[in-house]
């Protein structure tokens, strides 16, 4: 699989979103395409590069829960009312986020990556800026099809 | 009548009880639960290679991918709960292993240094030692906001001394900002000295934490016995 922060679309959804919704982070993360490694392909607004390292584990912290799910989640005020423990959430910890809403990436129906938002205080994303992100979500599903597989 | 145990003793067998069924429960998940799990993907990956519809192959592969992410996950989890290096290669090369987990879970590179020969230690005082150098790790990753930390072990004839720094932004010892993280500091001193050892934190805003674990290996202590 190519390096997908060279990627245009990907560059862009970013931008979009940081623009649209007033956000302080943007971040995706996909499934390898061989093995079933999740990385941190691309961030913005990133405080570090802790997210190039970082392999999200399947089902742990916000962007593993999503992926497992294949459902949104959000957090309006990290660590309270977390699930599991503060440690569970490497990104949030790496970026300093109060706040994140996240949405899975499906392929071939299944969801293989999930693109992150935040604010590092506390927030509630409303139901338009959730539709907004569902939006880019989808948008990326069909520009990265290629890619994916 | 036998004296009744002291609060130093009862606290060792409770630390050393959940020890041993931390070990259970993760040889459990490692030689059972995963060993099929194992089975299980061979024989998928048996079956996709019969399948001949397009659809139904692509549904077996990705069953075959759902099966290797859990297995990977699976083996995360044994090794986070207690890893076999410890018992098998010693307590570096299970802090070697247990620093690549963890940069590749927080992105946080640890650069790991080990001087002199490594020294025989009891199982128990083993599994201390590691789980406080798993905590300062952890509050690293929690508290620190820091991308690099260092861990230098020094064996000597006497004791072992274990060093972890970090240059993050530090901390007032004596302004705990949070129960929890009062309390996971308190725990390591006490594990600390029920193996027979002690654990220094010093910290500085700006300036980075640095953890300091010292082991006597002849010292005999009421706690966890000796090898």
């Amino acid at each position: 699989m190519i390096d997908l922060d060279e990627l245009k679309p990907v560059v862009e959804t970013c931008n979009q979103l940081m623009n649209k919704m007033n956000i302080e982070f943007a971040g995706l993360a996909i499934q390898n395409k061989t093995g079933p490694d999740i990385r941190w392909h691309y961030a913005l607004g990133n405080l570090n590069d802790k997210y190039k390292r970082i392999t999200v584990r399947y089902g742990k912290g916000i962007a593993g829960k999503v992926i497992s799910s294949g459902s949104p989640m959000m957090i309006v005020d990290f660590p309270h009312n977390i699930l599991g423990k503060t440690i569970d959430y490497p990104i949030i910890l790496a970026e300093k986020l109060i706040s994140s809403y996240a949405f899975p990436l499906f392929f071939n129906a299944v969801p293989k990556g999930v693109i992150v938002v935040g604010k590092r205080m506390k927030y509630s994303f409303s139901e338009d800026e959730q539709e907004i992100v569902k939006e880019a979500a989808h948008s990326l599903e069909e520009k990265l099809q290629g890619f994916i597989f | 009548m036998k004296p009744l145990p002291s609060n130093h003793q009862i606290s060792s067998y409770i630390i050393q009880s959940q020890e041993e069924e931390i070990k259970r429960i993760a040889t459990e998940l490692h030689e059972g639960v995963n060993q099929n799990l194992y089975s299980l993907l061979t024989g998928l990956k048996v079956l996709e290679t019969g399948v001949i519809k397009p659809h139904m192959k692509m549904y077996a592969r990705e069953m075959s991918q759902l099966l290797e992410k859990t297995i990977q996950e699976m083996r995360m989890l044994t090794v986070e709960l207690h890893p076999p290096t410890l018992t098998t290669l010693g307590l570096v090369a299970a802090m070697k292993s247990y620093c690549k987990l963890y940069t590749s879970t927080f992105g946080i590179l640890i650069d790991l240094e080990s001087n002199g020969v490594e020294k025989p230690i009891s199982e128990l005082k083993k599994i201390s030692v590691f789980r406080v150098c798993q905590e300062a790790l952890a509050n690293i990753a929690k508290y620190a906001d820091t991308s690099n930390a260092k861990v230098v072990f020094t064996w000597n004839e006497e004791k072992l001394h274990i060093h972890i720094y970090d240059f993050g932004r530090g901390f007032q010892i004596n302004e705990q900002q949070t129960e929890h993280s009062f309390f996971g500091i308190a725990a390591m001193k006490e594990r600390m000295l029920l193996a027979g050892g002690e654990c220094i934190i010093s910290s500085k805003i700006g300036e980075g934490t640095s953890i300091e674990i010292f082991l006597p290996f002849f010292e005999s202590c009421e706690g966890f016995g000796e090898t």
